[in-house]
């Protein structure tokens, strides 16, 4: 104290409180924190060194080691190798198979999605509630009581076990959610925007296209993350509504490491998982924080 | 005995400078008034006094107690916050009695208070209420009784009555100056609203960037203001300036700048030191200080200009001119008729108008 | 009039839909949902209407323009009629001129009916709601309901479809069928009970049941508590929150099919923990949970607590962020200690994100079926079986479809009975607030 009082004359406590940088707060705080985070590192910790480890190395070691020896031949095993019953020409397949399905779904639903929830924000008509509330709850019900009509509505259509029917499912199911996150939207844009394009003469579409749909990019995006990420990682669809030839990559990948036939090649298997799991942890890492809000809305869903 | 005293305080939130080197006291009984536009730092500075900001330099004592390091609960202080801040899913009583059970007050003690501070207060019939259940104006009477249960010294109010409606908010305001004249305790209170601090307040300090730009009586302000922004943020329609230079022969005599017929003579002003010919300056006369019609003829400033635009208000009517180009308006009784286009004879005073520097716009 | 507006509202979607289901049934679609649908969708609105008729107790059929719309109906009605008539063997052989046209008729045949039905329906309905309702007075009230804001009506007509088409559709369907003795195919003949009866007798529904309640009240007690706390220590203005939360967020990107492939491969007893504790010195450390009957389910918890409490955190952390800053001033204030105002004030008013995240656990727990397929295949035996999986292998493993039926029916309801209460508390909320 005695140099402060020298400056300023201001004798006793003054300034910010003074706190150690390591008091037992910070270190329960921090602690706690590093101990979970590593929990969650772990298991992409462990998928990676396994996926660059050969077989030997795998036997003999410990999972948590850091590989002696990398070779990327896995990889290149489960992109273009491995076997899920008779096809042996490794995930690739499932890979197109994927893009191919979670593209037009994605712009489908959204495209529906978008022009629904404009409808009932702003353009509101009798029953419409009525409508959104049957199409909440169906939200929430377990997709497993619809899977066996749809399979006749998709046999009726010819669409059953083929792309373009594993799209219209995609569509239909994505849109409650979707429906819901965009009404919620447009409903928070100020309905004198809305008015005022009317005063001016635009109709129903020409608002949606020039005045709602150019405010509204962040939700186009966060319901473009929800999409894609939902419609790469699902199994139960494409499980059922697509034959093997036909698969996508998700259950491609359940085939090939599930599967009964041959030795394990867990290295095999760790970078096929690593390999389905890239696009999703790509659009994650890049989209950051409308990542949140993007599965925030979609919660619900499935 | 100073029940608060702020000695050389700073506070830097990473680089931005919010409160720089502030000196304060606040006398036993006092009311002072925190007063600035949103952004000046009086809520800062008022949540340093409370202990919920950590200052980055200086001291602050509070009934000759040093509490600069002191958490907010043992400094001795109520606080009322502008949400009101109730507790929600607790009742009334709750709210009133939630802190002081925690500080292990005996049960009767605790009773003793709530209903003291709940007769004071007239909320005796919302005791068990939920804040949900309460009107604006109720809650904000609990916000308050929740800060007077805790019998301290010191009262700070961040923006109390800025979430009601204009009518409520008068009602409220007497209230707390009752309340005031009654506790007598030390009250601190931060707010925007200009009218809320001349009626409350013992003195004012008018706040901007961090700094107090002055601290004096509601009547020395107004009067007086020190400085060109002080001038402009006090008072109802505003002050306005008129750009000039003051030339300093036997007597001080204005000349407006862009020409004027008139070059009123200032020898009432009372200058704060002797003044230099040709200083260049704002003038500033307060729409009110403006007389109309015969008055006028008896003031030592008079002349006669156009009205551009009448705005009645009532009891006044606002009346919008020009002089030399410069924009002035000044307010006259209602019950007078002016039209657009009418020439009026105004006078003024110079002992009630306010002379700024034109530079640094300080009171000359 | 809001009791009289809801059966309108839902008379008047039903109609549409009824039309949506004409013209997808014109355009060529078969199938014998769609057909059920149809009916199912006009006997109900039949039944409104003439309770709505018998209610309103007279019928002033000639009065104004009401005339003029029924008629219009009528003859509608009459033209479908004729149009079905002409592809019926009787019509064809008094009128051989028809039959060079026949294949039309023929394909016309089922919508000429159907058209029929709703025609007359809907002239009935003119009439009904004409003596009820005096706003039939005004000029175009009518039209105004059903063709007014037509662009809105035909941009929500997906969305219209899928609600009632699909989702209540096949929702009935299969609740139907549940109560059949389908297998290979779906059969309509109804046989009672007996799914049911066979579904709770069955073991495997027995231990899917119980693991169900393990895992959920696991998940639930657990991912709201930890990712409450972690949500509760990112908010103490901690440095680095971001790459925490990157950190606990990212599995949730990653699908079940991905969480249950690594983790098995982690609780791998030949190379996973267990043999790494046990090359410390550990000799006899047992860790093998999915290959142990009793606890399997808790292996399966780990996986999905690691893919999923990072949601739970943001949840939480964004009601957290969303309390007001000045009651933990007033907190402060008052000398409340930290861990007390976090109890007593801050979770209290947290009461509507803790009721969302509840639906949003519960609802996903009843649909488990892809981490356990990825994770365990339901095994050791049988140990690891759920709901979702029974219900799944039943209908498209063991070609028994009524009893995936019944298990499915009985997962409805118990999403039912879950999110009813919780919805109602949820929403019923709001309107007081």
């Amino acid at each position: 104290m005695a140099d402060s009082a020298d400056v300023h004359s201001l004798d006793g406590p003054r300034g910010p409180k003074p706190r150690k940088k390591l008091s037992r707060r910070n270190i329960i705080l921090y602690g706690t924190l590093f101990v979970v985070a590593v929990y969650y590192l772990i298991p992409l910790y462990v998928m990676l060194v396994t996926s660059v480890k050969g077989m030997p190395e795998i036997r003999m070691g410990n999972i948590f080691s850091l590989p002696l020896e990398i070779t990327f031949e896995p990889w290149v095993k489960a992109w273009s190798q491995a076997c899920t019953g008779l096809n042996c020409d490794g995930l690739s397949r499932g890979f197109w198979n994927s893009v191919k399905i979670t593209v037009p779904s994605v712009v489908i639903s959204i495209a529906i999605a978008s022009i629904n929830g404009y409808a009932l924000a702003n353009w509101r008509f009798k029953g419409a509630n009525l409508f959104f509330t049957v199409l909440i709850f169906g939200a929430f019900i377990p997709y497993q009581i619809m899977l066996y009509p749809l399979v006749i509505i998709l046999r009726d259509l010819g669409l059953y076990t083929k792309l373009p029917g594993l799209i219209m499912i995609h569509s239909i199911f994505g849109m409650p959610i979707l429906t819901l996150l965009f009404r919620n939207y447009f409903t928070s844009i100020p309905e004198e925007l809305f008015k005022a394009a009317r005063v001016d003469g635009a109709g129903f579409w020409g608002i949606y296209f020039r005045v709602m749909m150019p405010m509204s990019l962040p939700i186009f995006v966060v319901a473009i993350i929800l999409q894609v990420t939902g419609i790469w990682n699902d199994f139960l669809f494409g499980v059922i509504y697509t034959k093997p030839a036909n698969y996508p990559m998700t259950v491609q990948l359940n085939n090939i490491v599930n599967s009964v036939q041959g030795v394990k090649e867990y290295n095999v298997n760790m970078a096929a998982t690593l390999l389905t799991g890239l696009v999703p942890l790509a659009v994650y890492f890049i989209s950051g924080k409308l990542f949140v809000r993007g599965i925030a809305a979609g919660a619900v869903k499935g | 005995m100073n029940s608060i005293e702020i000695k050389k305080l700073s506070l830097n939130f990473d680089e931005v400078v919010v409160l720089k080197d502030l000196d304060l006291t606040i006398e036993k009984g006092e009311f002072l008034v925190l007063l600035g536009a949103s952004g000046c730092g009086k809520s800062t500075l008022l949540n340093c006094i409370a202990g919920l900001l950590d200052v980055t330099d200086g001291q602050i004592f509070i009934n000759g107690k040093n509490v600069t390091w002191h958490e907010p609960a043992q400094r001795g202080i109520g606080m009322v916050f502008q949400s009101y801040a109730l507790y929600p899913q607790m009742s009334v009583k709750g709210n009133l009695s939630f802190g002081l059970k925690n500080a292990g007050l005996p049960k009767e003690e605790i009773e003793k208070r709530v209903k003291h501070a709940s007769e004071m207060l007239q909320i005796e019939s919302l005791l068990e209420r939920k804040p949900a259940a309460l009107s604006g104006g109720q809650r904000q009477r609990v916000a308050i009784g929740r800060a007077l249960v805790r019998d301290v010294e010191v009262f700070l109010f961040d923006e109390p009555l800025s979430n009601l409606d204009a009518k409520l908010r008068t009602e409220l305001r007497v209230e707390i100056k009752r309340l005031h004249q009654k506790l007598d305790n030390t009250m601190i209170y931060v707010t925007h609203d200009q009218i809320e601090a001349m009626t409350l307040a013992d003195r004012i300090a008018v706040m901007r960037d961090g700094l107090i730009l002055q601290l004096d009586d509601p009547k020395t302000i107004y009067n007086a203001p020190a400085n060109k922004y002080v001038a402009g943020f006090i008072g109802s329609p505003g002050m306005k300036f008129l750009k000039g230079t003051i030339l300093q022969n036997d007597k001080p005599i204005f000349k407006l700048e862009g020409g004027w017929s008139e070059s009123p003579d200032l020898s009432n002003y009372k200058f704060q030191e002797s003044i230099k010919t040709e200083t260049q300056v704002w003038l500033g006369i307060r729409p009110e200080s403006v007389v109309v019609g015969g008055e006028a003829k008896n003031m030592p400033v008079n002349f006669s200009l156009e009205v551009e635009v009448v705005e009645p208000m009532g009891a006044d009517t606002l009346v919008w001119s020009q002089i030399g180009g410069q924009e002035f308006r000044f307010i006259i009784d209602g019950n007078i008729s002016v039209n657009v286009g009418d020439r009026v004879t105004v006078g003024f005073d110079p002992a009630h108008v306010s002379i700024f520097d034109f530079d640094n716009e300080e009171r000359l | 009039m809001p009791k009289q507006a809801l059966p309108e509202r839902f008379f008047i979607g039903s109609i549409l839909l009824a039309f949506v289901m004409l013209v997808l049934a014109t355009v060529g679609i078969k199938s014998q949902i769609l057909e059920n649908a149809q009916f199912l969708i006009l006997l109900p609105s039949l039944l409104l209407v003439i309770w709505m008729g018998v209610k309103t107790g007279r019928l002033e059929i000639f009065t104004n323009r009401l005339r003029k719309y029924a008629t219009g109906w009528l003859i509608a009605a009459l033209t479908s009629a004729m149009v079905w008539s002409f592809a019926q063997k009787g019509t064809q052989l008094a009128l051989p001129i028809l039959k060079d046209l026949r294949k039309v008729w023929n394909t016309f045949e089922p919508f000429a009916l159907f058209a029929t039905a709703v025609f007359i329906l809907f002239c009935l309905v003119l009439l009904v709601i004409g003596t009820r309702d005096s706003d039939l007075e005004r000029p175009g009230y009518i039209e105004s309901s059903l063709v007014n804001n037509l662009s809105s009506k035909i941009a929500a007509v997906p969305m219209a479809f899928t609600a009632f088409g699909i989702f209540i559709m096949a929702t009935l369907w299969t609740v139907y069928h549940s109560f059949t003795n389908s297998r290979l195919l779906p059969k309509s003949e109804l046989i009672g009970f007996g799914q049911y009866e066979r579904l709770w007798s069955s073991d495997r529904w027995y231990v899917s049941i119980e693991n169900l309640a393990i895992f959920g009240v696991g998940s639930l007690v657990f991912s709201l508590t930890i990712g409450f706390m972690l949500a509760a220590l990112l908010d103490q203005k901690t440095r680095f929150e971001n790459t925490f939360r990157t950190i606990f967020l990212y599995p949730f990107a990653l699908s079940f099919i991905i969480t249950g492939l690594i983790w098995q491969w982690i609780l791998n007893p030949d190379h996973g923990v267990q043999k790494v504790v046990r090359s410390l010195g550990f000799d006899n450390f047992v860790f093998n949970p999915l290959y142990n009957a009793d606890i399997v389910i808790y292996g399966v918890l780990i996986a999905a607590l690691w893919q999923g409490t990072g949601f739970i955190m943001c949840l939480m952390l964004a009601g957290l962020r969303g309390i007001d800053q000045e009651i933990w001033m007033a907190a402060r204030v008052d000398g409340i200690p930290m861990w007390k105002t976090y109890l007593r004030i801050v979770i209290p008013m947290m009461r509507p994100v803790f009721i969302t995240t509840l639906v949003i656990i519960s609802a996903g727990i009843i649909k488990v079926y892809d981490l356990i397929v990825a994770q365990t295949s339901g095994g050791p035996g049988l140990a690891s079986e759920v709901p979702a999986k029974y219900v799944f292998d039943y209908m498209f493993g063991h070609q028994n479809l009524a009893q995936g039926f019944a298990g499915s029916t009985m997962m409805l309801v118990s999403v039912l009975i879950v999110l009813i209460p919780l919805a109602y508390l949820g929403f019923g909320r709001r309107k007081h607030g």
